[in-house]
């Protein structure tokens, strides 16, 4: 259906009120973007002519309404894609691939030399090591919940579980750093203060409860026939498990563990606190105690001193984990479409 | 031929000595569990390896255990295999098992091969060998001889290593391109948490019989424990943060009972005060009633950060919750299935991944210019708002969906126009699970460091809370006659997890217990948010089931 025809769909009273508080909408966004001192009298005469509007018809300037809140989310993500770049622009402009595939020097404020190459080092180690953690904990505590846990054990560990999510990160990353950095120092005679390795386990925890949920879920929406079908042919529950009811779900915990991918890429505080951030590849390269920085904490620790194109190349960090977690999220939405088309359900 | 009782058919079944074999394999899985707990303490250092209790070392009672554990494992299997026991061994330990005993057996001989007999190059090769060996054990051999030899002979050597003190008190390693060096305080209790887990795991097979009954025993013994740790975790970091951070917290509590003016006023014909007196309770808690003291003098409080946080959190609220609602609503009720609803539906869980650092750099780059070029509390409030947002539609979506469908066209039905249905239908009867949303998505925005780190903060220690509220409402003697209060979001301020790290930035060394307090009553803040939202929506789920 095209927009003419399903514009042709509403009555007049709906189209003169949604092309008005549209225009009046766009002027308000438009303002704010060139003249934000304009905005404010703009934004007035739009909810000016809701309330007058709402008076005289209820009915059609809600819908409008609502589905201007319905934009909301598009425009939004629209909004962050386009500023992203555009700040990531100048140092893509100049540093060119460089950026990507840059060599010693890394990152040098002193002769404008800015290369992601440690940054997207130390977030694939700290996310490899998270998801090593991450992925089998959460898909067997999400197997316990939905599969094995007796009720009153069900009750415990599933807000428990939801708690732990709760956790900010920054207090992950204080216990990181206050307790886990020492003990790594005292006990495993580590030189420096902190370590891609100790990140990588903390993000791993803090990645746990989102696999944990989606898997469960993902595990939950098996119809409870294929169980049953196995279990009537005299299989035990743990095969049941493990030959009908994890294959069926198979699609859902990945997707799972695709979401806590994107959360231990995007995780910010605690890697800030627990490294080193030092703008140099770990030495050697595959030394998972060494000292490094990630994108995330780039931006978190050198945000403020940033000025011109280093502000820039900030931003271009931000483009590359923003991709990178878009992916991961879109892969996963995709992959747990699929799931419900086959398993046929709506759950 | 007569029939027998029910019990009599079960015990044929099942095996004579099938007790002996019970009593046996849990007696095994309950040492090897141990033998984990005690690695456990003895990792973080509460016992170290080389404590002695009643004239044995901590390291060689965990050798000693795990030894057991081995020769009783692989005895247990060869008198399976004998037919000592009734037990229903497959022909195979199965794939899974073997790929896990293999991987063991790798390391085993990779860590042998490179380390102890320093060979360079050629050590994956052993390792091979041995991780091929133990693998295949466990897959062609029949499984009680299989599996318990490949995974017994593990936890003997594990078990030998250490109480021989081949690993123990005094040992230390320094492997190769790696910055640690290993010691025997730390390479124990991780001998001994492997070792535990594969023979508590290997036991308990033994105790179900083999056969799907013994791997089904064996699976839950993993995954069972693997819950309990989360559980285990979950409480050692709350308690752990409750035991460090009461004392900062509740430094300098001071309250009281006084007689005290409750008010007074001044009645027109009398020419005195007539003053209504009462007891007044006086309570004064100064961590969370004052700011940082900047004499150094007194006690450091976070005031300051809790009023930040909670203007940052009303203002998300009310910006995301009517637009999420709102969006959820016309979703569920005005929207066909299209393009449309699945570009909002994609945006939206995008949204809801997007790194919180990439919402602080937008905000950075996308309202601080425009919103007086200074970090400002309305910037993070908007910020935090997108942030919430996703989370709002997605509960509220589903909230919505559960309406039944009989509301709806009951409504209908009675000639109630559709926008009266959803205001005074649909919206209340949905009410509670959108509530529930918004409380755990508050909690997860109460605690979020990046964003407002790069939008709202500039000091790190304010002794001084952000006077978002100035004049205060007053009646005045010129038009209009009363005086609003100035509402000033446009400038910095603090909040509770921003103080936090700003601690740890500062260096912690004196301010080390006021970062435990602050992180105390942070993790109040926000446990309290979820807390109360799960509950709540385990009450709702319940009335809803009845």
């Amino acid at each position: 259906m095209s927009i003419a025809t399903r514009l042709g769909g509403l009555d007049t009273e709906t189209r003169v009120i949604g092309g008005v508080g549209t225009i009046l909408v766009v002027a308000a966004i438009l303002s704010f973007l060139v003249a934000p001192a304009l905005t404010g009298p703009i934004a007035l005469a739009f909810a000016a002519f809701v309330v007058v509007s709402y008076l005289v018809a209820e009915g059609s300037t809600a819908r409008f309404l609502l589905f201007l809140t319905t934009t909301s989310t598009v425009l939004i993500l629209g909004f962050i894609t386009v500023y992203l770049i555009l700040n990531a622009l100048p140092a893509a402009r100049e540093m060119g691939l460089y950026l990507l595939v840059g060599s010693d020097p890394f990152w040098s404020t002193g002769t404008n030399v800015y290369s992601l190459v440690p940054m997207m080092w130390g977030t694939l180690v700290t996310t490899v090591i998270a998801m090593l953690v991450a992925a089998p904990l959460g898909v067997a505590g999400a197997v316990f919940i939905s599969e094995i846990a007796p009720g009153w054990a069900r009750e415990i560990v599933k807000p428990a579980v939801e708690m732990l999510a709760g956790i900010p990160s920054i207090v992950y990353g204080f216990i990181g750093f206050t307790l886990i950095n020492q003990f790594m120092q005292q006990e495993l005679s580590l030189p420096t203060f902190g370590s891609l390795f100790v990140t990588g386990l903390v993000i791993g925890v803090m990645a746990l409860p989102t696999v944990v949920s989606v898997a469960e879920d993902a595990i939950a929406s098996v119809p409870d026939s294929m169980r049953d079908g196995a279990q009537a042919l005299g299989a035990t529950d743990w095969q049941t498990s493990t030959s009908v009811t994890l294959p069926a779900a198979f699609s859902g915990i990945s997707a799972a563990v695709l979401l806590g991918v994107g959360r231990a890429v995007g995780e910010t505080m605690a890697a800030t606190v627990i490294l080193g951030n030092v703008t140099n590849l770990p030495d050697p390269l595959m030394d998972v105690f060494g000292n490094t920085i990630t994108l995330t904490s780039l931006i978190a620790s050198q945000y403020g001193a940033a000025s011109g194109l280093q502000f820039s190349a900030l931003f271009a960090a931000g483009v590359v984990l923003f991709v990178t977690v878009m992916g991961f999220s879109i892969a996963s939405q995709l992959i747990e479409r699929r799931m419900r088309r086959t398993l046929g359900g709506d759950a | 031929m007569s029939l027998g009782t029910p019990s009599d058919t079960a015990d044929a079944l099942v095996g004579g000595d099938s007790s002996t074999r019970e009593l046996v394999g849990g007696g095994l899985a309950a040492l090897s569990f141990a033998a984990f707990v005690v690695g456990l303490v003895a990792l973080f250092q509460y016992v170290p390896v080389d404590t002695t209790v009643g004239g044995v070392s901590v390291a060689t009672a965990i050798g000693g255990a795990l030894t057991l554990v081995g020769v009783g494992i692989v005895a247990l299997g060869a008198a399976s295999y004998a037919g000592v026991f009734e037990t229903e061994p497959g022909h195979t330990g199965g794939i899974l098992s073997a790929a896990f005993l293999g991987l063991l057996w790798f390391a085993v001989g990779g860590l042998v091969g490179a380390q102890t007999l320093g060979l360079s190059t050629v050590w994956p090769v052993v390792a091979l060998a041995t991780g091929g060996f133990g693998a295949a054990v466990a897959l062609f051999v029949r499984e009680d001889i299989g599996v318990t030899l490949s995974a017994g002979l593990f936890v003997l050597l594990s078990g030998l290593v250490v109480v021989t003190g081949l690993v123990g008190p005094g040992w230390s390693w320094d492997p190769a391109n790696v910055s640690i060096v290993v010691t025997g305080a730390v390479g124990v209790p991780v001998v001994a948490l492997f070792a535990g887990l594969v023979g508590a795991w290997t036991a308990a097979r033994v105790y179900g019989g083999f056969g799907p009954q013994g791997r089904q025993t064996g699976a839950y013994v993993l995954v069972t424990t693997n819950a309990a740790a989360m559980i285990a975790l979950l409480g050692s970091i709350v308690g752990f943060i409750a035991v460090r951070g009461f004392g900062p917290m509740t430094e300098g509590i001071k309250y009281g009972l006084f007689w005290g003016p409750w008010t007074w006023f001044n009645p027109p014909l009398l020419d005195t005060w007539v003053v209504v007196e009462g007891p007044i309770v006086w309570f004064h808690w100064p961590f969370v009633m004052e700011g940082y003291s900047t004499l150094g003098a007194g006690v450091d409080g976070v005031l300051p950060a809790i009023v930040g946080t909670v203007w940052l959190v009303v203002g998300a609220v009310a910006l995301a919750v009517p637009l999420g609602v709102g969006a959820a609503v016309f979703l569920t009720e005005y929207a066909e299935q299209g393009r449309f609803t699945s570009l909002v539906e994609i945006s939206t869980n995008s949204l809801w991944s997007t790194p919180s650092i990439v919402y602080g750099l937008f905000g950075l780059a996308f309202f601080v210019p425009r919103l007086g070029n200074t970090n400002s509390i309305l910037a993070g409030q908007l910020v935090l708002g997108f942030m919430l947002l996703p989370l709002v539609v997605i509960t509220s979506t589903e909230s919505l969906k559960s309406v039944p469908d009989e509301y709806r066209d009951a409504s209908a039905a009675l000639g109630v126009s559709k926008w009266e249905t959803i205001k005074s239908v649909v919206l209340p009867a949905s009410l509670p699970g959108v509530i529930t949303g918004v409380i755990l998505g508050i909690g997860r925005i109460a605690g979020e460091t990046a964003p407002i780190l790069l939008v709202t903060t500039s000091s790190p220690f304010p002794s001084e809370v952000a006077g978002v509220i100035e004049g205060g409402f007053r009646f005045t003697s010129a038009f209009p006659f009363v005086a609003i209060p100035d509402l000033n979001l446009v400038q910095a301020s603090s909040a509770l997890p921003y103080q936090l790290f700003a601690v740890i930035g500062a260096g912690l060394g004196e301010n080390l217990d006021f970062a435990w307090g602050t992180a105390l009553v942070l993790l109040l803040v926000v446990m309290s948010f979820y807390a109360v939202g799960i509950g709540s929506r385990i009450y709702f789920r319940r009335k809803l089931d009845q």
